[in-house]
């Protein structure tokens, strides 16, 4: 009998996989972000919205998973940009070979911005690197505020948090200043911004970040290239 | 759902990792799991002995190290840990 220590992550071969999709869209200074949530946190209202408020010109392409259906891309094609569906078939989590083979020669040339629509899940989504730049964990206030202690894995991992349906708060007991706590004594470092998709709410704070992140990758790529 | 895919993702890193050792076979496998991955080790172990069941890698023994943050793990671990060969018998034909 022979004993090798390995030491690799079992999910090597994703990884390798993400790493390429991560190459790809750093060379053309693409920001990619992954949009993790439970189910019916208003992750799609909120691309809708992103997609609304960006500047006309922005080459920006979504890729939306779900279990089954294709209600989300149809949702999100409304708004002119490229949209690509990925239906899992029964899987919780998308997984980098089924970015990379959705992604394909599909990108457009010169893309800016490509958004992640993963499947609703807390859990799962979170172990799979998908090549992209951030993690934006969304969490709504008809949720409990101890949802980061409960999936303390996305929220350690993410950069971004956004509460969204901040609308409702009227409605619900949410305390909101229990949920950042929560959030930030998971991860010290995560961003927080406040939104409604019902009522604009935030939205602006939310495109800002945006605009900066991606200024911020853009300028990264351009001191890569220039050396 | 998870733990099918991690243990279908474990099944194809000892195909990958059995490339390097011809004429030997993996007899058990160890894995790191870290308490933030939200893996829960008797689900695991469930789906890792279905797929195995059919698979060309059966009989495989799975270890699991379930790892707590603190004393130096970060409880994100999803880890292949070690992996044991054996020989492979020659084979023999036996006249009929």
């Amino acid at each position: 009998m022979n004993r090798v220590v390995i030491e690799k992550s079992i999910l090597s071969e994703n990884n390798r996989i993400a790493a390429e999709l991560r190459e790809a869209l750093t060379a053309s200074g693409a920001l990619a972000l992954n949009f993790i949530s439970s189910p019916g946190s208003g992750k799609t209202m909120l691309l809708e919205k992103t997609l609304e408020l960006l500047p006309a010109h922005t080459r920006v392409a979504v890729l939306t998973g779900d279990i089954q259906t294709d209600n989300d891309a149809q949702r999100l094609m409304r708004y002119g940009y490229p949209v690509r569906q990925i239906t899992t078939g029964g899987a919780c989590h998308l997984d980098a070979a089924m970015v990379e083979k959705h992604l394909g020669t599909w990108l457009p040339r010169g893309l800016q911005l490509l958004l992640i629509e993963n499947v609703g899940n807390l859990v799962c989504p979170t172990s799979y690197d998908l090549g992209e730049d951030a993690k934006v964990v969304i969490l709504s206030v008809t949720e409990g505020e101890d949802k980061p202690l409960k999936y303390p894995g996305i929220f350690r991992k993410a950069e971004l948090m956004i509460l969204n349906k901040i609308d409702l708060l009227p409605y619900v007991p949410f305390r909101l200043e229990l949920a950042r706590e929560n959030a930030r004594r998971i991860n010290p470092s995560l961003e927080i911004i406040e939104t409604s998709c019902t009522n604009g709410a935030g939205l602006g704070q939310w495109m800002r970040w945006l605009e900066a992140r991606a200024a911020k990758k853009a300028a990264a790529t351009v001191a890569v290239a220039t050396g | 759902m998870h733990e099918m895919g991690v243990a279908s993702s474990v099944l194809d890193a000892i195909r990958k990792e059995s490339e390097g050792y011809p004429g030997e076979k993996a007899s058990r496998v160890g894995l790191r799991i870290g308490e933030f991955v939200a893996v829960d080790p008797d689900s695991l172990r469930f789906c890792f002995e279905a797929i195995l069941r059919s698979s060309d890698l059966a009989p495989l023994v799975l270890e699991i190290e379930w790892c707590r943050a603190g004393a130096g793990r970060r409880g994100d671990e999803l880890e292949i840990a070690y992996l044991e060969f054996e020989e492979l018998g020659e084979i023999v034909e036996v006249p009929t």
